[in-house]
């Protein structure tokens, strides 16, 4: 069964790099990745160098305007099992798979249902799974995705930004969804905050499992727009990485 | 018994995924070009066993590379017949999927095969061998398959030859499918999806009733029972007809006490103004009644203006919704339009008197001819006065209901009296009541007392009717 990882955390903090950098990280090793990317707000694809051109939004409309063409007695399932493989980018190591647009205003229990059968066997195919999840883990609570092994939140220096992470908890303590781990990873540390930001989070309960020092590297390819995934292994956030991958068994 | 393949064939193998570093070869799929089909043909044309390729073999296929495929499977036995053909067909993807090493997406024309490179150096080089697994599982799993042969196509011209005979066989199909209705089987299917937003909504799914979400059919309900009958959809056995007009079973009433806890213990599938079906928290439209006119107003999620009544789509959903049974609204499914016993035992679609435009054009084909220009939209009548004037214009055939009511009161125009169940009040919050609620106000025939309205503008946000003590 695939490992289920879940990176969150408020825009702007860097979970996206961070997420690109933890599938780095795995598909040098010999693990086979499915990468969700569960946040419209920010582009993964972008970030790993991938283009994508449908989304799990888009085969949700789909199944929503086509039904009453389709023949009658087609299995739904098997359909949308089939786009599903179809809008899946298949990358050296990774497969990606973008969850896209929110749903319009008809009905989507029956599509979601399908979905979840489909996603659960899917991921079986895997080592692990990890998705870049906006902050509200509105598709944890449609149970698309059922248990999570870890659920990362990834936060500025700030106090604000690990305050963010404690409410992140309470909320996951309101989903259905198991979530067994939640770490946090601190992101852009500098060695004026670093003491700082482990006093805080001890303060607040949470599992400190890094801290990624600003890095010179990914401040230049975010201006240029570059891909992340490429990142020699000198850089220092890839090295961090390295060490949170262990930490996560990974 | 799978030694003589060399593969491994099992169930377990049926979720497996090939990917693109793991694959030897691509078949059909949407960069290329196949299908699949079963036909039924005498005992005489088929000979049992045998295996025909006309194009490149797997052997013949460089890694990486991709190719159209089609397969045919001739079927023949005492009980096989044509109505077999797709339900053979179907279990092509599942015993495919049986095969380590091959992956089978969709099903007809769309058909997507891969082959994974550990499948072709454990030995999978022809497609022979696939071929004959699939034909031993046909006959182990199929007893009345008495004999099989299969054709496999990898030549791009001779499989566009023969795709478009494939899909005159899949629409000739469909045709039937169509065609298959309520009184022709002894199952319908429940839902209990959103069950969460609507307790007690009771979601009764049959071949001429499609879900008020409209996204599951009675295939749909018959498939996901198979595969899990304590899931979401489930079976509910028809029993006996007590009428077949409007839709009444015992079967669906037993099933509608059990899922709305006791609330409910009549529906009548295709009834409007006698126990309607419940409605749940996520319809595509609601039915409303217009006690002015004496008919039904139609009214979809999509539409942002308001009703005849005055009502906007929301604000009814509102009242309807949550699973309750509400006579004077009605929520449905769009595909419930397209059947044949639409509200057939209130008049069907003789007593629809409005809907919005974009609503009527997605359904215009389906209407009988001869109604089509006689309902009006929001540009024809925007309110009660406009809507009566236009359905007397084109002589909609609700003018026949008319008829009484004019007789009684010729001099006025009235609203039609509370006397009778199908002429009640449109107040929502009445309509909220049970329906068994309603017969109390025909007063049993004891005189009683008449109430006609003039010109009324009521609103009324709650009426509380008490016993007096």
């Amino acid at each position: 069964m695939a490992k289920i990882i879940a990176v969150t955390g408020k825009g702007g903090t860097g979970k996206t790099a961070i997420t690109s950098l933890l599938i780095r990280h795995l598909t040098k090793g010999d693990k086979i990745v499915l990468a969700v990317d569960a946040d419209p707000d920010t582009n993964l694809p972008e970030t790993l160098g991938c283009e994508t051109n449908k989304t799990i939004g888009d085969i949700k409309e789909f199944m929503h305007d086509e039904r009453d063409n389709l023949p009658p007695d087609v299995s739904k399932e098997s359909l949308l099992e089939g786009k599903l493989y179809e809008i899946l980018e298949e990358m050296p190591g990774y497969d990606l798979l973008v969850m896209g647009r929110p749903e319009g205003s008809g009905c989507y229990c029956y599509v979601n249902n399908l979905l979840r059968s489909i996603m659960n066997k899917l991921v079986t195919n895997y080592d692990v799974l990890i998705i870049d999840a906006e902050a509200g883990l509105e598709h944890f609570s449609r149970k698309i995705f059922r248990n999570v092994d870890d659920l990362v939140v990834v936060t500025d220096g700030s106090r604000r930004g690990l305050r963010t992470a404690e409410r992140i908890r309470e909320l996951v303590g309101e989903l259905d969804t198991d979530v067994s781990n939640i770490y946090v990873i601190a992101n852009k540390v500098t060695d004026a905050n670093r003491e700082r930001i482990a006093g805080t989070a001890d303060e607040l309960g949470l599992e400190l499992i890094g801290m990624i020092p600003v890095d010179e590297m990914i401040v230049e390819r975010d201006l240029a727009g570059e891909p992340l995934f490429d990142l020699p292994d000198d850089s220092v956030a890839v090295q961090e990485i390295e060490k949170i991958a262990q930490k996560l068994g990974l | 018994m799978a030694d003589e393949f060399p593969f491994e064939i099992s169930p377990m193998f049926e979720g497996e995924r090939i990917r693109k570093d793991g694959m030897y070869a691509e078949l059909a799929g949407p960069k290329s070009k196949g299908f699949e089909l079963v036909r039924a043909a005498d005992m005489d044309d088929v000979e049992d066993g045998r295996f025909t390729l006309i194009g490149p073999d797997l052997s013949d296929m460089e890694e990486g590379s991709r190719y159209p495929l089609a397969m045919v499977y001739k079927i023949a036995g005492e009980l096989v017949e044509a109505d077999l053909e797709s339900i053979v067909e179907r279990r092509n993807h599942e015993f495919q999927n049986y095969i380590q090493g091959f992956m089978h997406l969709n099903q007809r024309d769309d058909v997507w095969m891969r082959v994974s490179k550990d499948a072709i150096a454990k030995g999978m080089t022809s497609f022979e061998s696939v071929a004959k697994a699939i034909m031993m599982l046909f006959k182990n799993e199929l007893p009345f398959i008495e004999k099989v042969e299969a054709i496999y196509i990898t030549d791009m011209d001779e499989v566009e030859k023969e795709i478009e005979n494939a899909r005159a066989v899949y629409k000739a199909r469909d045709e039937r499918t169509r065609d298959l209705h309520d009184e022709d089987v002894d199952t319908f299917y429940g839902c209990t999806l959103c069950a969460s937003f609507a307790p007690t909504n009771v979601c009764v799914v049959t071949p001429d009733r499609v879900s008020l979400c409209g996204a599951i059919n009675w295939f749909d309900g018959r498939a996901a029972a198979k595969v899990d009958p304590e899931g979401p959809q489930f079976a509910i056995p028809k029993g006996d007809v007590i009428d077949a007009e409007s839709g009444e079973y015992t079967g669906v009433n037993e099933a509608a006490k059990r899922l709305s806890s006791g609330e409910y213990d009549r529906i009548k599938l295709h009834s409007f103004l006698e126990y309607p079906h419940t409605s749940c928290g996520c319809f595509e439209v609601v039915g409303f009644y217009i006690p002015e006119v004496d008919g039904i107003g139609w009214v979809d999620r999509d539409f942002a203006g308001t009703a005849p009544n005055g009502l906007q789509f929301s604000t009814m959903a509102g009242q309807t919704g949550g699973g309750k049974q509400v006579v004077g609204f009605l929520g449905i499914g769009v595909n419930y339009f397209r059947s044949p016993k639409f509200i057939q035992s209130d008049g069907g679609w003789e007593r629809v008197v409005w809907m919005p435009k974009m609503l009527k054009d997605k359904v215009f084909d389906s209407m009988p001819e001869d109604i089509r220009d006689k309902i009006p939209t929001e540009e024809e009548a925007a309110d009660i006065d406009s809507l009566r004037t236009f359905l007397k214009e084109k002589n909609h055939p609700i003018l026949e209901r008319w008829v009484e009511e004019e007789e009684e009161a010729p001099e006025e125009e009235e609203a039609p009296q509370a006397t009778a169940p199908q002429t009640g009040f449109a107040a929502p919050q009445m309509m909220q009541m049970p329906s068994n609620f309603m017969p109390m106000m025909g007063g049993g025939g004891s005189g009683g007392v008449k109430i006609i309205l003039k010109n009324a503008k009521v609103s009324i946000d709650k009426v509380i009717i008490k016993k007096q003590d």
